[in-house]
């Protein structure tokens, strides 16, 4: 049987080479021991990793960190829980200290219930560690202008929501995400936040988005471990329909009235 | 037969009394003293939630925590504090916004157990029914089965029991180095046992692989504004918090979950969460007094399940993780009679015998 490669198998995110497209976070899991397992069937190649709130204390043992290096997987580390550009950047450089890796996920909070982003501190956030060699994912809404300003101050990868956080409504708005899209063909889009099933992925990754991030969908199921499975081939599967080239919808009259039953040759008459 | 203990935390003290009543000589090794607060069991709520703990657990907890419920008033009985016990079930509960939450939760343990149909909803009315003061919210759940352990009373008064048995040597502030098959090294000094227990917590890091600690963080509030008699939780989308009662108005809140081994006092951070939630829970916590505040590590294999590991002479428990009251008795049960009563079945079947015979 033929095997169907990928047009593009490997891409290039942050100046490595991957083969997944699909990120996945470490938080929520049941267990650490269920969370090697998902995300070793995951596929995936970059894990994030929250150190805010795990780092009281810096003089302790992390076994958990301990864990996270062990899987031999890209880490990227995130600043959630951080309120203001500043905390961001302080949490940055805590990240390159723990984790060795000039990789943050720029994660600034501007509502404490929601945890809708702050694009005004993450565009601040975001070139003062661009500066000192930073290579920032900035997670960000679907505002085309606030990615326009992110790409100002040279960030090369975008992670705008597909909706809130851990909300699992999927994509709210395809036609800013397509919008973004259009607008930087150069830079690695991925979709970060919002995803709640295998279809969301799909759609996502139909969009022409380089990416996907997500950690509820998966950690929160009740299989944690099948539903990484299920969203590897999800994300796979929408890549795959992006580089087939979707065919282009076609704009039929929807008819008033039934026509069931009619000839199709009576349609038209 | 004379029985080494290394640790006589909760999972220790639970050995300890199962042993006494098989009529064995025990020897405890702990590096706290008798009365100190270092072990995890002294920090713990002693919520026996077969159910709510489900959320994000195995369902293998689910028939441990069963047995553990029907073992407990046995062993608080043994040391006098049968009042220690209490089964009224519990509540569960989260902000209007916050419904969801509700679902998800149902959802999951219908999921994993088929008695999750016994958990009742309750309108505001069932609420006002069993929780006046928690009126204010109009959607909750009941867990019939639900209960727990007073442990700090249980704590104390082991200590006080165990010191004063007379099949009972305790080494208090006494730093164990290995436990190895039917030996513990103390100090420098190897003692020789006819079965030893490692039941050491996070003490056992360097003979127990994979073992981590997950710090947890807990308020001791005097509020006597308020009236909650059973233990009580809010679900949250980030935090989970509970609340159980103590006598005299007193309630154990926690408990904040973080990966790291830090044993550092309370962040503000988490002070704020907890705090916040419990006074959004009841505005009577705003006049409260913080007793104290806590924090301790939890001892957790990667699976977060129950370790017991046996050899010639030797047992080994651990990783009780967040469930040491709700798993601790039925986890002693099913360590004691896969290795030490396989190899040295309990004297009053011989008594009985020799009684038949004579």
């Amino acid at each position: 049987m033929q095997v169907l490669e990928t047009k593009n198998t490997t891409w290039q995110i942050g100046g490595k080479m991957l083969s997944s497209r699909l990120l996945i976070g470490s938080a929520l899991y049941p267990s650490p021991a269920t969370m090697e397992d998902a995300i070793k069937i995951s596929g995936a190649q970059i894990v994030t990793v929250s150190l805010r709130r795990q780092s009281a204390g810096q003089g302790a043992r992390n076994p958990f960190w301990d864990i996270i290096k062990s899987l031999s997987i890209e880490v990227l580390p995130n600043t959630a829980g951080s309120h203001s550009a500043k905390e961001a950047i302080t949490t940055a450089r805590m990240a390159r200290e723990v984790f060795g890796t000039n990789w943050i996920k720029l994660e600034v909070i501007g509502d404490q219930y929601n945890l809708q982003p702050d694009p005004f501190e993450t565009v601040k956030a975001a070139e003062v560690l661009i500066n000192e060699g930073f290579e920032v994912f900035p997670y960000t809404t679907d505002d085309l202008v606030v990615a326009k300003r992110l790409a100002d101050v040279g960030c090369k990868i975008l992670m705008p929501w597909g909706s809130m956080i851990g909300s699992g409504k999927g994509l709210m708005n395809p036609d800013n995400l397509t919008a973004i899209r259009k607008q930087f063909p150069e830079l690695k889009l991925i979709i970060d936040a919002g995803i709640g099933k295998p279809s969301h992925a799909t759609q996502a990754m139909e969009l022409g988005y380089d990416g996907v991030l997500l950690n509820s969908a998966i950690a929160l199921a009740q299989d944690p471990v099948r539903m990484a499975d299920a969203f590897k081939r999800a994300v796979e599967a929408g890549r795959l329909g992006y580089e087939a080239g979707v065919m282009q919808k076609r704009e039929f009259a929807s008819p008033s009235t039934p026509t069931v039953g009619t000839p199709f040759w009576h349609q038209f008459a | 037969m004379h029985i080494g203990i290394a640790g006589a935390g909760l999972v220790g003290r639970v050995l300890t009394l199962n042993l006494l009543r098989l009529g064995h000589h025990i020897t405890l090794f702990d590096e706290d003293r008798a009365y100190g607060d270092k072990a995890a069991g002294m920090t713990a709520a002693g919520m026996l939630a077969v159910f709510a703990e489900l959320e994000s657990a195995e369902s293998s907890i689910f028939e441990q925590g069963n047995r553990s419920i029907t073992l407990w008033p046995e062993l608080l009985g043994q040391i006098g504090i049968p009042e220690a016990y209490q089964q009224k079930g519990s509540i569960i509960t989260a902000h209007p916004q916050d419904y969801g939450e509700l679902e998800h939760f149902i959802a999951t343990l219908q999921s994993k157990v088929k008695e999750a149909s016994q958990i009742q909803l309750l309108d505001k009315t069932g609420i006002m029914a069993l929780e006046p003061d928690l009126a204010q919210h109009s959607k909750a759940f009941f867990i019939p089965q639900e209960g727990y352990v007073d442990a700090q009373l249980f704590m104390k008064t082991s200590s006080t029991y165990l010191l004063s048995h007379p099949d009972v040597a305790w080494h208090q502030s006494s730093i164990v180095d290995t436990v190895q098959e039917g030996s513990i090294c103390h100090n420098g000094q190897t003692d020789t046992f006819d079965w030893v227990f490692d039941a050491r917590g996070l003490g056992a890091q360097t003979q127990v692989e994979n073992l981590r600690g997950v710090r947890g963080e807990v308020f001791w509030l005097d509020a006597p504004e308020v009236k909650i008699s059973r233990p009580t939780r809010m679900l949250h989308p980030r935090y989970k918090i509970y609340i159980v009662p103590r006598p005299h108005n007193r309630y154990i809140i926690g408990a904040t979950e973080i990966e790291s081994e830090d044993k550092s006092p309370m962040s503000v951070r988490s002070s704020l969460e907890l705090l916040s939630a419990v006074y959004s829970m009841h505005s009577g916590f705003a006049e409260a007094r913080i007793a104290k505040m806590v924090t301790n590590c939890r001892p957790a294999m990667r699976d977060n399940l129950p370790l017991i590991e046996q050899s010639e002479k030797l047992t080994r428990i651990n990783g009780l993780y967040r469930h040491g009251y709700l798993l601790a008795p039925a986890v002693v049960e099913e360590a004691l009679a896969k290795g030490f009563l396989e190899a040295h079945p309990p004297r009053w079947i011989d008594s009985t015998l020799e009684e038949v015979g004579a």
